[in-house]
């Protein structure tokens, strides 16, 4: 798997790329900044590209108008995007128009290894992960008259799941159930908010977070 | 009150006027004259009582306003110029006595009162010659008209009845007339450039008496010129004449426009009493430049305030303002019980009406001094205004740097470092222990991250300063205590301290709400409404909101008045509260 990184702190730049080169990923590049990174997608072909939000010169936005750019251009290339704070809104820009093959993580889960290298791969297939502390954030919002609260526990877990990107597969795995006790738990949490049925899973996130959002 | 001029023509001490002796003698040699020409007319027969009348059309009005002058400003030379132009005029008449000495007195002086002209014309209005060029024009003008005319007469030019003659030279004498007449017409000449230059660098006086005596002045010189030139060429063609009776006509006009001025000045004068009448106790101090600028008939006559404390003068609010201290003769400096309080800055011509310029500023009195306190009062206030605008943007820059430095450092180093740990612990496969001891320490790591993060956020929100207020607000109200409906509606970014400031607003409040004011939901607003970005937070609860105790209201006031806003709340008892921020936005 063919992996880009834009980093502009060395020190977690070289420790991200010995960790995919270990873990069997093909690092064709390591930049600093993001028309770098805009270079390269357009010279390699490439599966996923992980980019910090926060790149020089200006240290504002850029990180994200380059995954936003990366996304609108090359859509077949992944796009994971890091940061040391997550913010609902920005997860709501980048998710805007699809969800398919795109992650917004807090840094902090890079060393996580094992989730960090599946949620990455999870990109890389067209699948979506969201940082838990924006699916938390969105959970735990105030609302009056809150539909949430006709969920039972369980079904509350995999809506959580649901939200951060995980397929039925991994939600499965997850609570250590069935693929079909999954599929039976999402139809009743989708019949009990009042949500229609949307197919890809890549589209059930969009639901799900616009749903919490709102 | 006293009111003096800043520009080095202001005397130190006032001359006095004229001596009885003195004014009666010159008024009544100025009405002899006349009597004097028209039995000289009649007596010798040959002079056109035409020629003789133009002559005293000049002399009598330049005697009698000379005197005027002289009574209204004893300090200034221009009263005793006139008179002397008048008289030199009525004394050139005697050239056409036959009695010898008569003849000759009137002969030296025939051209002498284009010299006084010029001088009288150059040294208005407060008699002085302001410039070395024009010293040293009239200088030239009296050497041609006197200098000359001796050693023309010398030479045996004029009458017979000459006495100053040593030996007839027809020809030398032309010679020296020639030199005599074009010299003079080139040095008045050069007189209307100074006298036009002075209209294009200074400004036309705005006074249109002024302006009007000021063209005459030029049109004399003009018509003067001319005449001497037609008097070298051919003084007996035809031209002569007419040209001669014009220059005459309009050079004896200038005392009469000079008399309508002074009368438009006691008209002016009498609009001290209108603004006495206008001087309400409670006028406005933004009405009182209005009403002196009506009493001065100058509309654009404006105040300075002088402000010790700041060594400056400033407007009516506040702002420094520029007393050109160079150009004195458009300053009028007032003091009050011998303390400087302002400065009016008025046309130039103002400063021939000193005694009206001094009316006017003393009627101003009091409320000239309350517009200065009120003007002191802005400057203190817009000072106050800048210095803590200062402090709170400093604040804002090393809050920014803080999380910058957070940012950069100690969490990258931290991410790294977890990392690092865990590639360790994968390769510490044969060795559970240690594998679970680097776990744990992890885990400490990921709980000094969040803490890290919290602490961040808290000095400066970056996520603000990366992606605007409306991401940054959608976090702050997907955290609030209590279900928040968020209405943004913004064409884009806007200035960073802007965002700042309607951040802390929402934020600050959404704090409130959710410690005080047992609210069960609110709506957060931001939006452009003309030329202010309103942010406006209200909610169901309580009201009653305690606005006085506590730093967190006075600090996002501080932070909104620091941009020029303002931070309105209204918090009736049992009626919920409305936090409204008004900011002024290009």
């Amino acid at each position: 798997m063919r992996v880009a990184i834009a980093e502009d702190a060395v020190l977690l730049r070289e420790g991200l790329s010995r960790l995919l080169g270990e873990e069997g990923f093909d690092v064709v590049g390591q930049c600093g900044n993001a028309d770098e990174l805009l270079l390269k997608v357009r010279s390699y072909p490439l599966d996923v590209v992980i980019v910090d939000i926060r790149l020089p010169p200006t240290y504002s936005d850029e990180g994200l108008r380059a995954a936003l750019e990366i996304r609108k251009r090359h859509p077949a290339v992944g796009v994971l995007v890091l940061s040391q704070y997550v913010e609902v809104g920005l997860a709501m820009k980048l998710l805007a128009d699809s969800a398919e093959g795109v992650g917004y993580l807090l840094k902090d889960r890079i060393s996580d290894v094992e989730d960090f290298l599946s949620a990455l791969r999870r990109i890389a297939g067209g699948g979506s992960v969201v940082d838990p502390i924006i699916v938390s954030t969105l959970l735990s919002r105030r609302r009056s008259d809150d539909p949430l609260e006709r969920l039972t526990p369980r079904e509350r877990e995999v809506l959580v799941l649901m939200a951060e990107g995980s397929s039925n597969q991994g939600i499965a795995d997850r609570l250590v159930i069935t693929v079909r006790a999954v599929e039976k738990y999402v139809s009743s949490i989708f019949g009990k908010l009042g949500l229609p049925s949307t197919g890809t899973e890549s589209r059930r996130v969009l639901a799900v977070l616009a749903f919490l959002r709102a | 009150m006293a009111a003096s001029a800043l520009a080095a023509n202001a005397p130190l001490r006032p001359a006095r006027a004229p001596p009885k002796a003195y004014w009666v003698g010159i008024a009544a040699a100025g009405l002899v004259a006349p009597v004097y020409s028209v039995t000289l007319a009649l007596r010798v027969g040959q002079v056109s009582e035409v020629q003789l009348g133009l002559l005293e059309w000049i002399s009598v009005p330049y005697i009698l306003v000379g005197l005027i002058a002289w009574f209204r400003r004893p300090d200034s030379r221009l009263g005793l110029l006139m008179i002397a132009g008048g008289f030199a005029m009525g004394l050139s008449t005697l050239q056409f006595e036959h009695q010898n000495h008569l003849y000759t007195i009137g002969a030296l002086f025939d051209i002498v009162p284009a010299a006084l002209f010029l001088h009288v014309f150059l040294a208005f209005p407060d008699g002085r010659l302001s410039s070395r060029l024009e010293r040293a024009l009239v200088g030239a003008a009296y050497a041609s008209a006197i200098g000359l005319q001796l050693a023309k007469l010398t030479l045996g030019a004029g009458s017979p009845d000459n006495l100053l003659t040593i030996s007839t030279q027809t020809g030398a004498a032309g010679v020296v007339e020639k030199v005599q007449l074009l010299s003079l017409s080139a040095i008045l000449l050069a007189g209307v450039g100074i006298l036009t230059n002075r209209q294009r660098h200074g400004g036309r006086p705005r006074r249109p008496s002024i302006a009007l005596l000021i063209d005459s002045f030029a049109l004399g010189l003009l018509l003067a010129a001319t005449l001497f030139v037609v008097a070298n060429f051919d003084a007996l063609s035809p031209a002569f004449l007419p040209v001669q009776r014009v220059t005459l006509v309009v050079i004896g006009l200038s005392p009469l426009v000079f008399l309508i001025g002074l009368l438009d000045a006691r008209l002016a004068r009498s609009a001290v009493g209108e603004l006495m009448v206008e001087l309400r106790p409670n006028l406005a101090p933004a009405d009182l430049r209005d009403a002196l600028a009506r009493a001065l008939r100058d509309p654009s006559a404006t105040l300075a305030y002088w402000l010790p404390a700041f060594q400056r003068y400033v407007d009516l609010e506040g702002r420094p303002v520029e007393v050109p201290d160079r150009d004195g003769r458009a300053t009028t400096l007032i003091d009050r019980d011998g303390v400087h309080v302002a400065a009016l800055l008025h046309d130039g011509a103002l400063d021939e009406e000193r005694d009206l310029l001094d009316g006017v500023t003393a009627a101003a009195g009091i409320a000239l001094e309350n517009a200065r306190l009120q003007a002191e009062l802005q400057a203190r206030l817009e000072e106050l205004r800048g210095s803590r605008a200062r402090v709170i943007a400093e604040g804002q820059k090393e809050r920014q740097r803080l999380e910058r430095n957070l940012h950069d450092g100690a969490q990258q180093r931290l991410i790294a470092l977890s990392l690092e740990l865990s590639l360790l612990e994968q390769r510490l496969t044969t060795d559970p222990e240690a594998q679970a001891r680097l776990d744990l320490a992890r885990q400490e790591i990921a709980l000094s991250l969040e803490e890290l993060r919290d602490v961040a956020r808290g000095i400066h929100p970056a996520v603000l300063s990366g992606h605007g207020l409306e991401v940054a607000l959608e976090s702050i109200v997907a955290q609030a205590p209590l279900p928040v409906r968020l209405r943004i509606e913004l064409d884009g970014r806007l200035q960073e301290p802007l965002e700042v400031a309607a951040y802390y607003v929402v934020s600050e409040s959404l704090a409130n709400i959710g410690k005080h004011a047992q609210a069960t939901a609110a709506t957060v607003e931001v939006g452009r409404k003309r030329k202010q970005i309103v942010v406006e937070v209200v909610d169901n609860g309580i009201g009653g909101a305690d606005t006085e105790s506590g730093t967190g209201l006075r600090g996002l006031a501080d932070r909104v008045e620091s941009l020029g806003g303002r931070l309105l709340i209204w918090t009736p008892t049992g009626g919920g509260t409305r936090v409204r921020a008004e900011i002024p936005c290009a």
